[in-house]
């Protein structure tokens, strides 16, 4: 007890791994919110019928998608932005953001292709006009089937921004590190550490969970 | 039914709780029956060299220093941490760090203890900063600290106060690095993985033998010092694309046939040694 003290508490150490906490929360909410935008846009374009904007998309996806996360940022930091004079947080939350949108992107297309094409032929020839049927139609059925696809992006995420101490930036992952070394007591840090992002985990759950059973009541109401 | 399910829970608990707990104690009991065997020796990985160029490096070493490097099988850990771990679960028997960690480590666990025998006498690493090529000023001007250092005794003073000295059970003194308004700037990677020369105090800020000597050339140089906490991998990386100018390196110099720039990259210029220190293995308490 004594040791889990002086590792995790003693001396204003818990204030030290709030902060770092503080930066991985920060990175991941506005890569998540960046790369859900360009994930949405992203899809548009991939489900779009003129073929340039397509194989854009196409391509994208597979490159961003298919590549390590870490090389992504190490090469955009150390090789294309660095002399750009950018912060490094910023760096990492345009390459998560990028990495997001590739897996939002086809987490859309998915949910997209599990909807039957009638209803929107259906929504068309009783008048609707396209973005109306969209809206009203295709929209809701979309969040609904992607919603558990998009927590576990959402999950991914936040574990994969724990590789920024690879570009200067000092977030949960470098400050367990950084104990590690000081207390020379690695294992039950690390476990600490693993159990911090384990409670985000399930707070981000949670909040899903929570959601859920609103959207259940509500159409219990109706 | 319910039989099996009870059977399944105490298997995956005893799973679980040999993955925890390694298959070190195992091992530990059948050593002695076993010494001619090779000495299972976890080593920090050297920046820049491959595990085949470090074989090369140590034959030369076993030549110039008599010590016996053959009856070693080493494997290379990424840091402090991840050797301490391997050292923890058995994967190796033996650490080989430097002094100064060593007794910062034996200062702050009880879990390891220091192995006598091995006469590691004639192995000793310097310690220095290393910059890029075409920064040979900034080479020069820490050159030039830390000559000034070393012949007005700043420099002795400054490993007593932090290595000798220091009370390894209290968090070491807080640094302030001084700052000149409008002076260039010099950006330090510190990665808080070798301890204490290396290190970063419980609120997150550098501390420790380096960045003493980081404030005391900031002074000297009249330049402001600003260190940048960075993941040890990326070091190289940062070093190279200008995010930062300077890192710590350590040079393992033995005798006349090994040259001191052993696993230096291509574009990186070494500052003199401010430190030395000897070789010294940890093992794990029986």
């Amino acid at each position: 007890m004594e040791l889990i003290y002086n590792i995790f508490i003693k001396d204003g150490g818990w204030l030290t791994i709030l902060n770092g906490l503080k930066v991985t929360v920060e990175i991941s909410a506005l890569s998540l919110l960046f790369g859900t935008l360009l994930g949405s846009l992203l899809c548009f374009l991939r489900m779009s019928k003129f073929t340039p904007l397509k194989i854009f998309a196409q391509v994208y996806i597979a490159i961003v998608r298919g590549s390590p996360v870490l090389m992504l940022l190490m090469l955009l930091f150390y090789g294309v932005l660095a002399r750009a004079g950018m912060p490094p947080v910023a760096v990492a939350v345009i390459t998560f953001s990028l990495h997001t949108a590739a897996h939002v992107a086809e987490l859309l297309r998915s949910a997209m292709m599990a909807l039957d094409r009638g209803q929107i032929e259906a929504a068309r020839t009783l008048g609707f006009s396209k973005w109306q049927a969209f809206q009203l139609v295709t929209f809701p059925q979309i969040l609904r089937i992607a919603k558990p696809v998009y927590q576990s992006t959402i999950i991914n995420l936040i574990q994969w921004t724990s590789v920024v101490g690879y570009v200067t930036i000092t977030d949960l992952t470098r400050v367990i590190n950084n104990i590690a070394s000081r207390t020379m007591q690695p294992l039950i840090t690390i476990t600490g550490g693993l159990l911090i992002y384990l409670a985000i985990s399930w707070l981000v759950h949670g909040i899903f969970r929570l959601s859920e059973r609103k959207s259940q009541l509500r159409q219990a109401d109706s | 039914m319910k039989l099996k399910k009870v059977a399944k829970v105490l298997l995956s608990c005893v799973l679980a709780g040999a993955l925890f707990t390694g298959c070190g104690g195992g091992q530990g009991g059948d050593k002695p029956a076993q010494s001619e065997a090779p000495i299972k020796l976890g080593m920090i990985t050297h920046l820049n060299a491959t595990e085949k160029r470090m074989a090369e490096i140590l034959e030369k070493v076993q030549e110039e220093s008599g010590v016996n490097v053959s009856k070693y099988t080493i494997t290379y850990y990424e840091n402090l941490n991840n050797l301490q771990m391997g050292l923890e679960s058995g994967s190796v028997d033996r650490a080989s760090l430097y002094r100064c960690v060593a007794d910062f480590a034996l200062a702050t666990s009880d879990k390891f203890e220091l192995v006598s025998n091995d006469n590691l006498k004639g192995l000793a690493d310097s310690f220095c900063f290393a910059v890029r090529k075409e920064d040979s000023a900034l080479k020069d001007d820490l050159n030039k600290a830390i000559d000034e250092m070393k012949s007005d005794g700043t420099l002795d003073k400054l490993i007593d106060e932090y290595i000798t000295k220091v009370d390894k059970k209290q968090a070491p003194p807080k640094i302030d690095i001084p700052m000149t308004e409008g002076a260039p700037v010099i950006k330090v990677g510190v990665t808080g993985d070798l301890p204490p020369l290396d290190f970063v105090n419980t609120d997150g800020t550098p501390a420790g033998f380096n960045t003493a000597l980081l404030a005391e050339i900031a002074k000297r140089l009249g330049r402001n010092v600003e260190l940048v906490d960075i993941d040890s991998g990326a070091r190289a990386a940062a070093l190279s694309s200008k995010q930062i100018d300077v890192i710590f390196w350590a040079i393992v110099p033995v005798g006349e046939k090994i040259p001191s720039d052993i696993d230096k990259p291509e574009n990186v210029e070494m500052s003199k040694p401010y430190f030395k220190d000897d070789v010294a293995h940890l093992k794990l308490k029986k």
